[in-house]
């Protein structure tokens, strides 16, 4: 990765190809909207997830967004709007706005009697991939010290580093500016370095 | 340019987000400063770090993803759920899949039709009529598209045999007034045939308009078994409706129940108000303009 500041990566990276997804969608063509699906899933998995740090809930509320997403861009959405759409921050928007909900719901809800939430609706989560990886102890440091970070620095760690997205995306995602952005991912990589330091992790990743 | 300033671009410059001219000043800065330099390695390990760590979803989410079913019988293209048939028409699939898409908002994919609803659609491409359609007409309604759901519903409750008129349509479906945005709906019928918009006529007489002609539409009406020529009569009279001496129940001409009237019993009427003056009511059936 040493010339990695030169190429242009994170811009490049998930742009559906030489489709229009959201228009496809929008004259519900075939499979369309499985293929936003697929494309999608575990990319705002890992964003809801960063956001909530809880799976099941994470699972909700993406299953959830994209139920909206289907519904506003074949029932609300008029053509011209569907063709104009930045898909990949809109799903990201949605899913972080309903992300926090739900953390704001919960929060004032940990009053409430325990019978009150049902989690019939949710499959088993199995955690997968993640396993063999998780027993090495750095990941599981890293997993720990993002998970204690403040959400607003979580989101950022979450969509600049694992979605790889660009300060432009982000910005229309969390609605900011690509300028005050790059101070906020850097303070947000301040603390995730402290964070990793207070752990005894001092050597790099 | 100050570390301070350089050590919240070295992210961007990571990725080459940077323009020109900040990104030679950045780069300027980082051959002159170690610990700038070190701090960019940082991010990078930090990044691929961050990135590993991205999980798959935990589960698929296509099964989300609503579609329904789409088959074709004889010349036309037929879309149906597991509930009953949504929509019929003629044209190319392309088209069809457009106008589907515009309605239900779903993508359509091919699918053996049921017997059941199969022998529906056959019987009522060959003009038999249908009785008791099965349907499935739960597009998510709003203001636009809710009368046009009431106007379908209570159409396809209109017997084989039987007319009824654009403004007991527009009673039913508790719309007396709208008797114009009624029939526009009838006009737009999704599933003609099966859905008998054929069996709704003016209540002035004659057959009135078709979306595939007049003609067809009379035809079809003496095949399932209407008295045409003896509604055209009734209509040239006034009389809209028909009551029974013997029961004093008023109907509308059509009706099962008022067919089996005798002769010498039947009573005109002009409207349900002049029926009811006369002390009859209104036939549960046919419901001639609840009153």
């Amino acid at each position: 990765m040493k010339n990695s500041w030169t190429g242009g990566e994170a811009a490049t990276v998930d742009v559906p190809a030489a489709e229009n997804l959201a228009l496809s969608v929008h004259r519900c063509q075939s499979g369309a909207f499985e293929r936003l699906i697929d494309h999608f899933e575990s990319a705002l998995f890992n964003y809801a997830h960063g956001i909530l740090q809880n799976p099941f809930d994470a699972q909700e509320v993406v299953q959830d967004a994209l139920m909206r997403a289907h519904k506003a861009l074949t029932r609300q959405y008029d053509e011209a709007r569907c063709a104009a759409l930045a898909l990949r921050p809109w799903l990201f928007r949605t899913v972080r706005n309903l992300s926090l909900n739900k953390r704001r719901s919960k929060k004032s809800a940990l009053n409430r009697p325990l019978e009150e939430f049902s989690d019939d609706r949710l499959g088993p989560y199995v955690g997968t991939a993640d396993s063999e990886l998780a027993r090495r102890e750095d990941v599981e440091m890293l997993q720990r010290a993002i998970a204690l970070l403040p959400v607003d620095a979580r989101e950022l760690i979450v969509l600049r580093f694992m979605e790889e997205m660009s300060y432009a995306e982000i910005a229309k995602t969390i609605g900011s500016t690509e300028a005050a952005l790059r101070g906020k991912v850097f303070r947000a990589l301040r603390l995730l370095r402290e964070a990793l330091e207070k752990k005894g992790v001092t050597h790099a990743m | 340019m100050r570390c301070r300033t350089v050590l919240t671009r070295v992210d961007a410059l990571r990725t080459g987000e940077l323009d020109a001219p900040e990104q030679s000043s950045v780069d300027e800065h980082l051959k002159t400063c170690g610990s700038c330099e070190d701090s960019l390695h940082d991010v990078e390990s930090l990044a691929r770090a961050v990135k590993a760590l991205a999980l798959p979803s935990p589960r698929s989410f296509r099964d989300i993803a609503p579609h329904d079913s789409l088959d074709r019988v004889d010349d036309v293209w037929v879309a149906f759920s597991r509930r009953g048939l949504r929509m019929i028409s003629r044209g190319s699939e392309d088209e069809f899949r457009v106008r589907y898409a515009k309605r239900y908002g779903r993508a359509l994919e091919r699918a053996e039709l049921p017997e059941n609803l199969r022998k529906q659609v056959t019987a009522a491409l060959h003009g038999e009529g249908v009785d008791k359609p099965r349907l499935d007409l739960d597009f998510d309604r709003d203001d636009a598209n809710d009368l046009e759901a009431k106007v379908l519903e209570s159409m396809s409750r209109i017997p084989k045999g039987e007319v009824r008129s654009y403004s007991w349509l527009a009673e039913q479906v508790g719309n007396p007034k709208a008797v114009r945005a009624v029939a526009n709906c009838v006009a737009r019928n999704i599933v003609p045939f099966v859905v008998p918009c054929h069996r709704v006529v003016p209540a002035s007489g004659g057959v009135g308009k078709y979306a595939f002609g007049s003609k067809l539409k009379r035809e079809m009406l003496e095949r399932e078994g209407v008295d045409v020529e003896r509604l055209e009569e009734l209509a040239r009279e006034g009389v809209r409706l028909i009551g029974s001496k013997t029961t004093h129940i008023v109907c509308c001409p059509t009706c099962k129940d008022a067919r089996r009237i005798r002769e010498e019993n039947v009573v005109p009427f002009r409207d349900i108000d002049d029926a009811i003056e006369h002390g009859f009511r209104p036939c549960k059936r046919c419901q001639p303009f609840a009153a």
